[in-house]
């Protein structure tokens, strides 16, 4: 690798996560956990139309219930709260704004028309039978096509109207002289369908209002605190320096948690017009039914290619159902994001792609690990597509049209320029590790016993954290990531991080940064977050895998500016020049002579008690703050097989084998990129074969137990097999995110893999998921499509 | 609301207490005895995060009422490690394998493969294949890891049973 990254010892270590002794212990303080002061707990009671007006709401029997403290309708909160906007200047972006809880349209089955908030939630519940609701029923839109008739109802009136939240066509390179060349045009449909986060923990928050000070605290589990203070502030109407927004163990969030929800809004409120603590966490059925789900887009493709296989150019367009309400982020940055990743590693000459946002009588569409994620299903399937028309194999297909090191730098068709992209890499090693003639000989045996056997491919490209050009191109800023780093008194160490970790372990990777960049103990280390009163500021918290370089960055950045200073008292108190130091456990000794040192600790004691008698001219601040910009970014990489076996009596698809080869540069700490790539391909798998955010025509909600939303467990799930390249380049921080691309990628390959057993059999290809063994016998052709 | 009066032992202490008859365990474990390592994440028995062991047995606390645990023995995750803060050899085998991430699930695989390995130590046959393994752990759902790291550690932790004198007071 040239220039080079100076890390090394922890760094690269499948070191012991400093989390575990907490979690394992059940010492941790996830959000139910917390019990403050006189602590009151909420229940909302929700909306059980899809689509009404609300004619009268009578909360007088609630408020009789022996412990209810008050109830607020949705009058109620609208008086002491600001509607939830968030409205940008995106050109044609027709965002509602809306109330923490509803007072005069429903818009979903869920959504909150009233709070109790009562001594207990046994109470809460209780007295929330008793509100009496008159909902006048409207005409529910349950599709992006039903949204977009003629005639249909609008569920905002003029505010969105037709209810295309957003729509748009964009054009790159010429594109009629594409499809004029082509030999073939190569047309495929997806329409995928809603799947939900699920985080083992729900959302909620406890909110605690000091009457005296006039102190709002607001503990969550969110992933981002600082976005959620700004955001809240403004809502409920408090002054932002008196507001605090804390996190501690969070139980997951995969993206549901990176945004601010109406619930938020109406629990602090209720904190501050009581004066005290109220305790939200919704329960799961509260959380299948009303929290939001994702990944409801469908998408059609056509691709002009030449007779080899060759892309000449790409017509996409996407029609994303959005749910009735908009959260964070708008939805224009989802399709800006698909626009942008779709052509992936692959050279491509051409491309139009179009959307349509549109609103439904749904709870609102989420980020899911890997929003974006249905550009590699779709581009990944039309590619086994291209390959059967043009006679080639699904790998011939794929190394015809792969960027490879050797192409880079170059743009891609949505102008972000790769470098050190190893998409063809990968995906050659893949290659490599698996025999295709085989596995071919295989599958005729089997199918000579009636047996069905599948294999599927798929590569990509990750934008952990991506580039400048990436971010700019999908319209969502790339901020830079700051890190605030203390050597203490004592010569140990405090970083604050804007990081809120939720499982990614950013206490352990970021110790083993900070332990081998400073020369201290990874135990003499600790990591502060989830607090905007100790960390710097950041927009973005944990999410889109941004943390292996930006978090990295800014704590390599930072203990090598505390190292420098610390260094360049050691050279007058040691008599040494600093290419002659060393630090090592916390001690700075001449190399070579180890009688030579002095520990860091009499160091920082000195500089934080008689900083005038450290020796002069040398820095004795002893705590920085490191802003790191990502040195332009980059991408994260990966490609998947996937073995299969149809049952052809109950459908049932059992993945055989699962492989990985996977490129996020430079490992910080191997068993932690090994968990995230496993449980995303987990989650993927599980988005495929199973889940299912389900709604009937009226705008019920059908799957509102883990009972009917099927969450895969230990048995449906292979042992997964991961190769790791560390191509690297020439950045200090040579570390990629990983958090993404098991759910991105897992189902393409899934899917390619249930296309080939289908293709066996003489049967079409997939055209709609979740592919339950209901759906599978429809394929198979052995029952009638209901 | 009717209470009634229990007496329970959790984690070798007896506790007494008078509880609403609705009150669930798991309520009664995290909100009355503040013992919050018993998690809830969905309250209809599907997840499994609330698993305790009760009078030897791994059993949903969720779905169950404080009032029939009354003159019952239970046992908590809180109850595991030893007073100096020593882990669990169960504890200690999901940590060398990096077995979870975010943590909710935790307590409730804990007390599943503990209670695997305490029926390992009476002699009873338990599950010896890695899918074996995956299936004794379906009543346990976690959404970060894909399983895989957790049958690593439930796999160490069942090898060891039995065998290891150290750690560990339960």
């Amino acid at each position: 690798m040239a220039g080079g990254s100076a890390i090394s010892g922890l760094v690269g270590a499948s070191v012991h996560r400093k989390e575990d002794r907490t979690i394992l212990t059940g010492t941790g303080r996830y959000i139910d956990d917390v019990q403050e002061r006189g602590m009151l707990h909420c229940h909302f009671l929700r909306s059980s139309v899809a689509h009404g007006r609300i004619v009268s709401i009578d909360a007088s029997a609630a408020r009789e219930v022996e412990g209810v403290v008050r109830v607020f309708t949705g009058a109620d909160m609208s008086a002491i709260t600001e509607d939830l906007s968030f409205a940008q200047p995106i050109p044609g972006l027709n965002s509602p704004s809306y109330p923490a809880i509803a007072h005069d349209v429903v818009r979903f089955v869920g959504e909150p028309v009233a709070l109790v908030v009562a001594e207990s939630r046994y109470i809460a519940e209780d007295a929330a039978g008793l509100i009496e609701i008159d909902i006048d029923p409207l005409d529910p839109v349950m599709s992006t096509t039903a949204g977009l008739a003629e005639g249909a109802p609008e569920l905002f009136g003029e505010v969105v109207p037709g209810n295309v939240v957003h729509t748009d066509e964009q054009l790159f390179g010429d594109i009629e002289a594409a499809f004029s060349q082509a030999d073939h045009v190569v047309e495929q449909s997806l329409d995928q369908h809603r799947w939900a986060c699920n985080p083992m923990e729900t959302r909620g928050g406890v909110a605690t209002y000091e009457t005296g000070s006039g102190q709002l605290t607001y503990e969550a589990s969110t992933q981002t605190t600082h976005t959620l203070r700004f955001l809240l502030a403004g809502w409920i109407r408090h002054p932002i320096h008196q507001f605090r927004v804390t996190a501690n163990n969070i139980g997951g969030g995969f993206g549901l948690k990176f945004s601010a929800y109406r619930e938020d809004v109406a629990v602090c409120a209720a904190a501050k017009a009581i004066g005290g603590a109220v305790k939200w966490v919704e329960d799961r059925n509260e959380h299948l039914v009303a929290a939001g789900s994702a990944r409801e887009e469908q998408l059609t493709l056509q691709a002009a290619v030449k007779a080899d296989g060759t892309l000449l150019g790409l017509r996409v367009t996407m029609k994303l159902d959005a749910g009735a309400y908009p959260i964070n982020p708008p939805a224009t940055v989802y399709a800006g994001l698909v626009r942008t990743t779709l052509p992936g590693p692959y050279k491509l000459p051409a491309y139009q792609f179009r959307h349509h946002i549109v609103a439904t009588n749904k709870a609102s569409y989420i980020s899911l690990r890997g929003p974006w994620a249905v550009e590699t299903l779709v581009r990944e399937r039309l590619m086994d597509k291209i390959a059967e028309t043009c006679g080639i194999s699904p790998v011939e297909v794929r190394t015809r049209n792969l960027i490879t090191l050797d192409d880079q730098p170059t743009k891609m068709i949505t102008n972000v320029t790769l470098e050190h992209v190893t998409a063809a890499e990968t995906f050659q090693k893949l290659v490599e590790m698996v025999d295709l003639d085989e596995i071919r000989r295989e599958q005729e045996a089997a199918r000579k016993e009636g047996r069905l056997l599948g294999f599927g491919v798929g590569t990509f490209i990750e934008p952990a954290p991506g580039t400048q050009e990436f971010w700019a191109a999908v319209g969502f800023p790339f901020g830079s990531e700051p890190c605030r780093i203390r050597i203490e008194i004592d010569g140990k160490v405090t970083a604050f991080t804007p990081q809120t970790p939720h499982g990614q372990s950013h206490e352990t990777t970021l110790s083993q940064l900070i332990a081998d960049e400073l020369g201290v103990g990874f135990d003499d280390i600790r990591i502060v977050y989830g607090d905007t009163d100790a960390t710097p500021f950041s927009m973005l918290g944990t999410g889109g895998s941004r943390a292996a370089t930006m978090a990295s960055g800014a704590v390599v950045y930072g203990s090598r500016e505390l190292r420098k200073r610390v260094l360049e008292i050691a050279t007058h108190i040691l008599e040494a020049s600093v290419d002659d130091l060393d630090i090592a456990d916390g001690v700075v000794s001449v190399k070579g002579a180890p009688g030579a040192s002095v520990p860091m600790a009499q160091i920082a004691m000195g500089c934080w008690l008689a900083p005038d008698q450290m020796p002069p001219g040398t820095n004795t601040e002893m705590e920085f703050v490191a802003n790191y910009d990502g040195e332009g970014g980059g991408f994260s990489q990966a490609s998947h097989a996937c073995w299969i076996e149809v049952d052809q009596d109950t459908g049932k698809i059992e993945i055989k084998r699962f492989l990985v080869v996977e490129d996020c540069g430079k490992m910080i700490n191997p068993a932690v990129v090994e968990g995230q790539v496993i449980g995303g391909i987990a989650m993927g798998v599980g988005g495929m074969l199973l889940e299912h955010s389900a709604y009937s025509d009226d705008g019920q909600y059908l799957t509102a137990t883990f009972m009917d939303y099927l969450m895969p467990s230990a048995p449906e799930l292979p042992e997964i097999e991961i190769e790791h390249l560390e191509f690297e380049s020439d950045k200090v921080v040579g570390s990629r995110g990983v958090g993404e691309g098991g759910t991105v990628l897992a189902p393409a390959a899934l899917l390619n893999a249930i296309d080939d057993a289908l293709a066996q059999v003489g049967r079409p290809r997939v055209t709609e998921t979740p592919i339950t063994p209901t759906r599978m016998l429809e394929l198979l052709g052995v029952i009638e499509k209901e | 609301m009717s209470t009634r009066e229990i007496t329970v032992t959790v984690n070798g202490r007896k506790r007494t207490a008078h509880v609403e008859v609705r009150r669930t365990l798991a309520d009664f474990l995290r909100e009355d005895l503040g013992l919050t390592a018993t998690h809830l994440g969905c309250e209809h028995g599907v997840c499994g995060a609330c698993t305790v062991v009760v009078d030897g047995h791994t059993e949903r606390s969720c779905t169950q009422l404080a009032v029939q645990a009354d003159g019952r023995e239970i046992t908590t995750v809180e109850g595991l490690a030893a007073a100096d803060g020593t882990l669990h050899p169960v504890q200690q085998a999901l940590r060398d394998n990096h077995s979870f991430q975010c943590g909710f699930c935790t307590p409730g695989f804990v007390m599943s493969i503990y209670g695997m390995c305490e029926e390992k130590k009476a002699g009873r046959p338990v599950p010896c294949s890695r899918e074996e393994i995956r299936e004794e752990l379906s009543g346990n759902i976690c959404r970060c890891t894909g399983y895989q790291s957790i049958v690593d550690g439930a796999e160490a932790a069942l090898a060891g049973a039995g065998t290891d004198t150290t750690g560990g007071q339960a």
